[in-house]
């Protein structure tokens, strides 16, 4: 059986919109992010486990709003009380999760397939976000993740960046190519490549 | 645009949330005989008072959380927001 990305009928390399005579920073660049381990990780209410206490990839999970803990292979992020979203290269972590988050405590959900991601870079992904989402972007700062609505398609935004600015978006799958003609529609304005 | 403080998340727009209704009315004590007019008002009946009122919201594309919301329904003026397990003081 083979796989198929979630924006493959969709993601068209090369260079569109308004982007004549931009370079660098400011030609948006637009990419497509596939083979992540994805996990949600849920710890039930009635759980006495100290979550500073679990360890994985070297990462200890927080319980703080907005807050993303990461290392170069992984990034750990506050989906909600006690509700993270784990996103990694490393595939082979999903052993180590399963091991540290017992049944009794502790939800995993293993959503690499369910999930389409989207990377954007420059110095016009704020605008390109703003123009769909009713989130105030100009507060949010690297290393920090939200939940909102891009053209009312619940969305989740990675910021992994502040200058350039670049974010790393997910959405459900069925969602995701939705996602990306909306993302690429507001992007048409600034310019952009697809990489 | 409404806006709505998550206890939570912070800030955010009203599009993220989803109503729930009124976040006063109590549900009877378990174990205990409960008349069809009590079960009735539980269930049904509500009063949809114009002023300050205390509502049910789920921040549902945000944190998901369920929130307490006191909003005037006259004015959508929002007063107070509580996590879901916080009791209202009237």
């Amino acid at each position: 059986m083979s796989s198929m990305s979630a924006l493959k009928n969709v993601h068209n390399l090369g260079k569109f919109g308004d982007h004549e005579d931009k370079k660098g920073d400011n030609l948006l660049k637009i990419l497509e992010v596939k083979n992540f381990l994805i996990i949600q990780i849920v710890q039930f209410k009635n759980s006495s486990i100290a979550i500073e206490k679990i360890n994985i990839d070297e990462l200890k999970l927080n319980d703080i709003p907005l807050d993303v803990v990461f290392n170069e292979n992984t990034r750990i992020l506050w989906n909600g009380p006690k509700n993270w979203f784990l996103v990694s290269t490393k595939k082979d972590l999903i052993k180590d999760i399963s091991l540290k988050f017992k049944d009794s405590d502790f939800a995993v959900t293993d959503l690499s397939h369910s999930r389409a991601v989207i990377e954007i870079e420059g110095n016009y992904t704020k605008e390109v976000l703003k123009k769909g989402s009713p989130f105030n972007f100009d507060s949010l700062k690297k290393n920090n993740s939200i939940n909102s609505l891009y053209n009312n398609i619940a969305f989740t935004v990675d910021v992994l960046n502040d200058n350039p600015y670049k974010v790393r978006l997910f959405a459900l799958r069925s969602f995701g190519e939705s996602l990306y003609q909306s993302i690429t529609d507001a992007s048409l304005e600034f310019g952009y490549q697809s990489i | 645009m409404l806006y709505i403080k998550c206890p939570h998340c912070g800030m955010r727009s009203q599009n993220e949330f989803s109503y729930g209704g009124d976040a006063s009315v109590k549900r009877p004590e378990l174990g205990k005989e409960v008349s069809d007019q009590d079960w009735d008002n539980f269930v049904y009946n509500r009063k949809s008072l114009r002023g300050k009122h205390w509502e049910l919201w789920q921040h549902v594309s945000g944190c998901r959380q369920w929130i307490k919301v006191e909003r005037d329904t006259a004015t959508h003026e929002i007063f107070k927001t509580l996590k879901a397990n916080e009791e209202i003081s009237l």
